[in-house]
């Protein structure tokens, strides 16, 4: 695939959009203003599980600015979302996120006003919230309409191999419970939408979604009318991490009111909202069991694990095939049997988050696998290195995987850990000191109470496509114009990955075309070709393999023309840094932009044009075995954290992260890095600090005050170690890299929490309390 | 956010007269970091807004030997990170302003703010009391002065009367060695889980004073007497400071919130308190 003279793949290129949003001049959801737009505002449920017996909204349909009031009078007759249980307004709701009604005004101060001059009359309904309650005999049904008069939205059930033969071989067996939590992307910026019927009754959306395709086909479902009635814009995109992965009830609204008041709506959340109205991670109860022989061998897993889906089905509810595919084939396990149940609660609605069960799952996988290396008195990595997956080999679950450098990684991180080592018996364990004496560093050696500790944990994740759509693919197409400028119009969207500099990358490589010369279109469904959304960590493998394809059809175009002005022939040429030239003579040399010119100036001149579309030869899982090969490619990982624990606080400093990934090739070293370490960041986030603390079906902590977030100033350094294996199906050997970051990082904290203090913890995040705790129960039974 | 009367008075008398004019009822903004983000959640609701930060009679920072610190109401808190005033004769309350919030947020928030806010969980609340801080309040009444230990009354309560507002805290010449040790999950942007703040006078091995000021464990910061008892005049033994940890744990009342639970508070205490005591040593 390489154009050997290039030098623009493998290049640590800043990203194209770095510098509008370090200066603020990016146009972001909340910057959309269009000329006479007003602003909407959701009036939410006072309880859990209520019918609304009566709603009275003339007060605020009467206060000066209002321009409409909109309750379940005003719903299209559809359901919509992926459990199609969705309405936009609710005559029951089903938790205190339940939209009930919604205000048009002229601003959002006045349309906050009228909220509180709704009158809403509730009858409470006994309302559950936890999926055991839901399940239990004679629960309250949330949703009663459904056939299966259950609570259980879906039990998914895998096995391979006979767990009682895995049993019977098996020389050590740990069995341990898990609890995770509800957590949340805290997008910098908070849901946003604009929306604007023209007076061909077509809807435009600007809107922070990361799958425009299926948010089009979503909302024609929602509103009633076709999809070819509604294109969607994607502004700039102020995080997404999943979130953008479903249609949510305020779209469908946002629609609603702008086609009732004939003018443009913009409904943005405040942050109190985004908490309380947004997705969550699904918190997790789990029980597992696994054993080993006294080889090192990996004899069975056997996992059950209970999932919190909320009031309403979203896509995170397929979170469990993901959970299932750690469980499953992270190693090589041959005797594995999984289940997981997605229940109905009155609880908040969760979603799809980086890494979409995996943070959940490699936890609980990881920290097994710790504890049963110790079981067998084995090196914690090279007990996974016994273990690991393989190049070019099957997982009994029907997973293909081509390069891999699991080993690889371990061995990587492994060898840092002495580093570590020798790197902390002089240097200070606390980094929050600054040139105030009397928080002076304290040192390990003369803090007893200090205790250090390293800890590993590895990850798969899919890292070519992830096939849970009917199509897997995305379209391109390069168009380069009389001046030699390149314009890559891509399905896939940019929502901060860096997406947009890695395809230039690769269209610019293959081209041979200048870097700068590169613009990307992605953000307008009206313009650009169809793709699945921006998810899976698919979007350099399947986007990448699209432009590539595209760029490849332009060259062929553009060789075509230079082959004549040149008098050579097309495969006698080679293209570099924006001129086509002759291999063995290159004083024949001509630009792209003559090429371009020459072929569009004269009579039945042609336009270049090349087009792509790259759709992975994968297949949806079996509906009832959930086998199959899902992804064209699978990304490898290893983490080794450092970690000081304080036994008398309980509270844990990373000291450090180093973070080993196989990503097939780095188109961008830099961007590769820029995803470690931001992954690295949420998975912290993730083992430490971060937890929706909810009650009743209420948020307890609904701000950036209470819900802690990682900051910049607890983190750990990081070191990213990029391992290539040169895929055999990824652009110029890549695979993706999105997710992985944060995934093994809870288990790896885990792992070294437990080396320093010998305690073993189940439940995230690891909060001094916790650890405390941990540590007093354990001095307790000693 | 709803609309507001916004004044912006420049003289002290002005805006005494504007709050007295609006009976109490006037919020009264400096900072405003913690005012903006209640107004904004609709958690005080206020018509007029007072806006004091150009009485020039609320900002001060000066020392003298004889008489020891005055600061003003208005001073922020990038200001006692950046005085080498405040550095050299009070450096815990550098160190605590240092640990709070993040530099944007310290750039605005004030002093007084954070003491007339009242939180229980409020950072610089058991230093200042700890140095023995008095405040001076001026309303309609005319300026009164108390000590800052009794100024507090409950969460988000204290003794100003409607209309009355702080105007300086006075510190007396530092007396012994002072630190403040803060309990957060988090390195900065966070609230105190618990705050100790605790100040000795040692002469020898022996203490002379001590100071032991406890932040969010109890309605109040909490002064915690016992504990005082158990130090001033002692040798400081491993045996007696942790006897003083211990005694502390038991005074305060902490409670179980989102932010820890009371019998983690009270453990906390403990180890904060016997690693600030030794930390003097």
């Amino acid at each position: 695939m390489t154009n050997p003279s290039a030098q623009i793949i493998g290049q640590r290129v800043p990203k194209m959009d770095a510098s509008a949003k370090a200066t603020g001049k990016a146009t972001y959801g909340h910057d959309v203003r269009l000329p006479g737009m007003l602003h909407g505002r959701i009036l939410y449920s006072r309880y859990p599980h209520a019918k609304i017996v009566n709603i009275d909204i003339s007060r605020a349909k009467n206060l000066r600015g209002v321009k409409c009031v909109l309750t379940s009078a005003d719903n299209p007759s559809h359901l919509f979302g992926y459990g199609k249980d969705n309405r936009p307004f609710k005559a029951i709701a089903r938790s205190l996120r339940d939209e009930i009604a919604g205000v048009v005004a002229i601003d959002p101060d006045i349309a906050e006003e009228a909220l509180e001059l709704i009158t809403v009359e509730y009858e409470p309904l006994p309302a559950i919230f936890s999926p055991k309650g839901a399940l239990a005999e004679g629960a309250p049904l949330i949703h009663p309409e459904r056939k299966s008069q259950s609570n259980m939205f879906h039990s998914y059930r895998y096995a391979h191999g006979e767990l009682e033969q895995g049993e019977r071989e098996s020389d050590v067996v740990i069995e341990a419970s898990y609890t995770v939590p509800y957590v949340t992307h805290a997008c910098m910026e908070t849901s946003v939408v604009v929306a604007q019927f023209d007076l061909r009754d077509h809807l435009t959306l600007w809107s922070t979604t990361q799958i425009p395709f299926l948010l089009q086909r979503d909302l024609s479902e929602a509103l009633g009318i076709s999809g070819s009635q509604i294109r969607i814009i994607q502004t700039a995109v102020g995080g997404a991490f999943g979130r953008g992965l479903d249609i949510y009830p305020y779209e469908p609204i946002a629609a609603l009111m702008a086609r009732k008041v004939g003018q443009p709506v913009r409904l943005a959340f405040s942050r109190h909202e985004e908490f309380t109205a947004g997705p969550a991670r699904q918190p997790v109860e789990v029980k597992v069991r696994a054993g080993a022989k006294s080889d090192g061998t990996l004899t069975f897993r056997d996992v059950f694990c209970m999932l919190d889906v909320g009031a309403y089905i979203s896509w995170g509810s397929v979170t469990p095939l993901v959970m299932m595919e750690t469980t499953a084939s992270l190693y090589q396990v041959p005797h594995v049997r999984f289940q997981a149940d997605c229940v109905y609660t009155n609880n908040l609605i969760t979603g799809a988050m980086r890494g979409y069960g995996n943070p959940q799952s490699t936890f609980f996988v990881e920290t097994i696998m710790d504890r049963l290396a110790e079981a067998l008195r084995m090196d914690p990595v090279e007990f996974r290195v016994h273990n690991a997956n393989v190049p070019n080999s099957e997982t009994p679950q029907g997973l293909i995987i081509t390069s891999c450098g699991m080993k690889e990684c371990l061995e990587a991180v492994a060898a840092n850990a002495d580093e570590g080592a020798k790197h902390n018996a002089s240097a200070p364990v606390s980094n929050t000191a600054r040139s105030v004496a009397v928080n002076r560093p304290l040192t390990a050696k003369d803090s007893p109470h200090l205790k250090r500790g390293i800890g590993f944990a590895a990850t798969l994740n899919v890292g070519g496509g992830a096939r849970i759509y009917r199509s897997d693919g995305c379209g391109a197409t390069v168009k380069v114009d009389d001046f030699g400028h390149v314009t890559l119009i891509t399905g896939s969207t940019e929502i901060g990955q860096g997406s947009e500099t890695v395809l230039a990358q690769i269209v610019a490589q293959t081209l041979g075309a200048k870097m700068e010369d590169v613009t990307v279109l992605n953000s307008d469904t009206d313009i650009k070709p169809w793709d699945v959304g921006v998810h899976a960590s698919r979007t350099t493998f399947i986007a990448g393999n699209a432009a590539y394809l595209a760029a490849l059809d332009a060259r062929s175009q553009i060789f075509e023309t230079a082959a004549e002005l040149l008098k050579a022939k097309p495969e006698e040429l080679l293209s570099n840094n924006g001129s086509v030239t002759v291999k063995d003579d290159p004083k024949r040399s001509v630009t792209i932009a003559q090429a371009a010119r020459s072929r569009h100036f004269k009579e039945g001149g042609k336009v270049i044009l090349g087009e792509g579309w790259y759709d992975p030869p994968t297949k949806l899982v079996d509906k009832d075995t959930y086998k199959g090969n899902i992804s064209a490619a699978y990304g490898f990982g290893a983490q080794m954290a450092e970690v000081v624990v304080d036994t008398e606080t309980g509270k844990v400093r990373v000291l450090r992260l180093v973070c080993a990934n196989d990503v097939g090739f780095a188109i961008n070293p830099m961007a590769v890095e820029g995803q470690i370490e931001g992954g690295a960041q949420m998975g912290l986030g993730y083992a430490l600090t971060e937890e929706l603390l909810v009650k009743n079906g209420k948020i307890l902590n609904p701000d950036l005050l209470d819900y802690r977030l990682f900051t910049s100033a607890d983190m750990p350094e990081i070191k990213s170690i990029i391992v290539e294996t040169d895929d055999p199906k990824g652009p110029f050997g890549a695979k993706g890299v999105g997710e992985m970051g944060g995934t093994p990082t809870a288990a790896a904290i885990a792992n070294a929490i437990y080396d320093a203090v010998g305690v073993r913890m189940t439940q995230l995040p690891m909060t001094p309390e916790r650890v405390l705790a941990a540590i007093m129960e354990k001095e307790k039974t000693e | 956010m709803r609309p507001f009367n916004h004044f912006s008075p420049t003289t002290l008398s002005e805006a005494l007269s504007l709050l007295a004019e609006h009976n109490g009822k006037a919020a009264m903004i400096a900072g405003g970091t913690d005012l903006l983000l209640k107004m904004k959640a609709g958690l005080r609701k206020s018509d007029v807004v007072v806006n004091i930060k150009r009485l020039s009679d609320l900002r001060c920072l000066t020392f003298d030997a004889a008489n020891g610190l005055k600061l003003g109401a208005l001073t922020t808190l990038r200001e006692l990170t950046r005085s080498p005033i405040i550095f050299e004769h009070y450096p815990a309350l550098a160190h605590t302003a240092h640990i709070m919030a993040s530099e944007q947020i310290r750039s605005l928030a004030t002093v007084g703010g954070n003491l007339c806010n009242a939180a229980p969980s409020a950072d610089l609340a058991p230093p200042l009391i700890a140095l023995d801080a008095l405040v001076s309040l001026i309303g309609p009444a005319g300026e009164r002065q108390l000590p800052l230990a009794d100024f507090f009354t409950g969460p988000g309560k204290s003794v100003l009367q409607p209309g009355e507002l702080l105007k300086e805290i006075t510190l007396p010449p530092p007396v012994g060695q002072t630190i403040y040790l803060k309990h957060s999950p988090r390195a900065y942007m966070d609230i105190a889980v618990v705050g100790v703040a605790v100040r000795i006078l040692l002469e020898g091995d022996v203490c002379r004073e001590a100071r032991v000021v406890l932040g969010a464990v109890a309605p109040v910061p909490l002064c915690a007497h016992q504990s005082e008892e158990i130090l001033a005049g002692q040798t400081l033994t491993d045996k007696r400071i942790l006897q003083a940890a211990k005694t502390a744990a038991q005074e305060c009342s902490p409670i179980d919130d989102v932010r820890g639970a009371a019998w983690y508070r009270r453990r906390m205490v403990e180890v904060l308190l016997k690693r600030g005591i030794k930390s003097i040593q």
